[in-house]
């Protein structure tokens, strides 16, 4: 797409493991399901630290990025990387995570900024409506202005 | 008096009754045919193979069943009822327990509770920083510090990992250590040693195989070249010094769950097998040496009797490869051993539900023929099994063990028409795949060109598609649907292990010898340089307390690490 194209650009995904769980099967078949469902999808590949997460969805323009963490180390990678981009003055990137996330964390991930946790048994149509609704695509211009 | 008739005065039917004929005449009345009961939806298992609605001798016929060719009997050549003779009947399967979190203090006593129940063995769950061969100092272990698994930095936490339990007191004790296999060996050496216990008292047994790393489990640090010669230390050493002791199990598990399915899933860790003997043979082992040395870990959780036919399978193929392709001659290097942990499919709403799912899982591994039985806890897809699930799980194996006759008589299933069909037909689909394999070059081209990930990615998506779309039924998931619930009574770490954890590695290294340290390293450096076997070097830089890291260091110096893949 040109840069000047006045049209929507298309919702940009980065799927992201950070930390050192290896379980990524889930991140890949999601990864598929968006790139099915219209959008861009970049994976960073397995154990990457929060800090590299950041600074690909940055120089990827995400609009979102997709957290997969089976670990329990949840609690505090996700609201690291919540903090980081916000630092970064990245707080247009949306977070949302899915993978073994106890009930009872969620409110407090919420607070802390995640948009929104799924666990397993959510279907790759949940996360696409969930994306779909929530997300303004930013015009392009408008995308390279809030860098 | 009327009375019925007994069952041998009815005349048998002429010997030229065509079975076959029958059975497709059958088959056409009862379904196909336009007065025929219409199917509520297409029957297929998880690895492609469609399942009819009845099996006959017309079956076996087709399969070319021949009994003492294709069977024979348990412990005999090719070992498809089962890999020993007595089987359940001389020795029941041994009731295993996975278990590991927090820190060696916290899960010591979990152990004890484990044990208490009836645990017969117990693999220790390691976290992931001591998977990945970091410290827990280390920055990359933020957050990870005995999460999945318990913190062990060194030999000192082995040693109160097992106060109060001896190594003998247990059939087995061990861990995975994939990508750290001649450390944990190392480790368990050592802690034999400070128990005052000779290696042939206890056995160790380790999954140490980390080659399936690269596409399912990724714990990988090393590329997979060096890992798999370090892995081969590990067997080495044992096949000189502890030959009672299992130090490698290649795993089909973390395959299947990925995506593969079980029988290509088996077809790769069958390929790994192959790479892991040939670096031994290369060595100057001899099969008969290492082939018993290695065991397997089957898996299959979607399909009952698929399961069945793929332990059975297993079993036959091992013995062919062994014997035929690698010029075995003893009946334990052509015996797979088989290891196996119990899962049914288990889903996030409605937990308790999963106690039967995982009791279907796994009787499908007690009538399969495996040796070793883990069975997850209900609640192992959302955390840790806490005491209480823990305990259904070895109560569940203690009932298949003990109660309903299941294990009463070896391979009930044999000669079932639908489980020797299947048996057949699970083969053929490993040795395709097999065959695939061997012409894209073996184990290492499967990670390196992306044919390891491709089948898994594409195997996964399909699932996904099969469940989304009902084709697959999961009650509370697509049939009855319920939300997901990891309830709050998922289980939780003690918050202050890892400050424990902390404290004692820092005074682990503030006690010990450091330049003897230095020197044990300097050790393992010269024999990773020198292309020796690591084991007796990481031996000694174990018991001078040298931490994990420290040791991992060393090989990442010297070996390079693996950049993962970032194809989806």
């Amino acid at each position: 797409m040109p840069p000047s194209s006045p049209q929507r650009r298309r919702t940009r995904v980065l799927i992201a493991k950070v930390g050192l769980d290896g379980h990524d099967v889930g991140a890949r078949v999601v990864a598929r399901g968006l790139l099915d469902a219209g959008m861009e999808v970049i994976y960073t590949g397995l154990r990457r630290t929060t800090e590299e997460v950041v600074r690909a969805a940055i120089e990827e323009d995400v609009d979102w990025i997709g957290v997969s963490i089976l670990s329990g180390a949840h609690q505090v990678l996700l609201p690291k990387l919540r903090r980081l981009l916000d630092e970064a003055g990245a707080d247009d990137i949306r977070i949302i995570a899915g993978g073994v996330i106890p009930q009872e964390d969620i409110p407090d991930l919420e607070a802390k900024g995640i948009a929104q946790v799924f666990l397993s048994g959510t279907s790759i149509a949940e996360i696409v409506a969930f994306i779909n609704n929530e997300a303004q695509p930013r015009p392009e211009a408008e995308a390279k202005g809030a860098q | 008096m009327n009375v019925i008739k007994r069952p041998d005065s009815f005349a048998p039917t002429s010997s030229g009754a065509d079975v076959a004929a029958e059975s497709a005449r059958w088959i056409e009345q009862a379904f196909r045919s336009a007065a025929g009961h219409p199917e509520r939806r297409r029957f297929v298992t998880d690895v492609g193979i469609a399942v009819e609605p009845l099996y006959t001798p017309a079956d076996l016929d087709r399969i070319g069943f021949d009994y003492l060719r294709d069977l024979g009997f348990p412990g005999e050549y090719p070992f498809t009822r089962g890999d020993r003779p007595g089987m359940n009947r001389t020795d029941p399967f041994v009731v295993s327990a996975y278990s590991g979190f927090g820190d060696a203090e916290a899960c010591n006593k979990r152990f004890r509770q484990v044990i208490e129940v009836g645990a017969e063995q117990i693999l220790v769950a390691l976290d992931l920083p001591t998977q990945c061969g970091y410290d827990s100092d280390h920055e990359m272990s933020t957050g990870e510090i005995g999460q999945v698994g318990v913190a062990i930095d060194s030999l000192a936490d082995m040693e109160l990992l097992f106060e109060g339990i001896p190594a003998d007191s247990l059939k087995r004790i061990g861990t995975l250590g994939n990508s750290i296999g001649p450390i944990v060996l190392a480790l368990y050496a050592m802690l034999g040693e400070k128990q005052g216990i000779a290696w042939d008292r206890y056995t160790v047994n380790l999954q140490n195989d980390p080659l399936k790393e690269y596409i399912a489990r990724g714990t990988q640090i090393l590329p997979p070249g060096p890992a798999a010669k370090l892995a081969t230390d590990a067997v080495a050493w044992c096949a000189e010094h502890a030959p009672n002791w299992s130090p490698m199990t290649v795993c089909v598990n973390h395959i299947n769950a990925g995506g593969a399915g079980s029988s290509m899933g088996t077809a790769i860790a069958l390929a790994n097998v192959r790479h892991y003997l040939e670096l031994l043979l290369a060595r100057g082992y001899t099969i008969d040496q290492v082939a018993p040395l290695l065991h397997m870990f089957p898996d299959e959780r979607h399909d009952f009797f698929v399961s069945i036919a793929n332990l059975r399978a297993l079993r036959r193929i091992w013995a062919r490869m062994m014997k035929e392709t690698y010029g075995a001659t003893v009946p334990e290097a052509m015996a797979c051993k088989m290891t196996v942990y119990g899962h049914g499919q288990e889903a996030l709403a409605e937990p308790l539900n999963n106690i039967p799912r995982t009791a279907f899982g796994t009787l499908a591994y007690v009538l399969g023929g495996a040796s070793y039985i883990y069975l997850a806890g209900y609640d192992e897809a959302v955390s840790t099994p806490n005491e209480n699930s823990a305990r259904v799980a070895l109560r569940t194996l203690q009932i298949l063990a003990h109660e309903h006759g299941f294990s009463d008589t070896i391979d009930p299933l044999g000669g079932s028409y639908y489980v020797e069909t299947l048996t057949s037909q699970v083969e053929k689909q490993i040795l395709d795949g097999m065959a695939q394999i061997e012409r894209i070059g073996g184990a290492l081209p499967v990670i390196a060109t992306g044919f390891g990930r491709r089948v898994m990615t594409e195997g996964a998506v399909r699932r996904q598609r099969a469940i989304d779309s009902g084709e697959r039924p999961w009650v509370t998931v697509n049939k009855w649907p319920q939300k997901p619930n990891v309830p709050n009574t998922a289980f939780r770490g003690d918050a202050t292990a890892a400050q424990r954890q902390l404290a004692r590695l820092a005074s682990v290294k503030a006690e010990r010898d450091g330049k003897r340290v230095s020197a044990m390293l300097s050790e393992v450096d010269r024999a990773c340089a020198e292309d020796r076997n690591v084991v007796p070097s990481v031996l000694e830089a174990v018991r001078a307390y040298a931490t994990v890291g420290e040791i991992v260091d060393i090989w990442r110096r010297r070996f390079g690490t693996f950049m993962p893949s970032t194809d989806f």
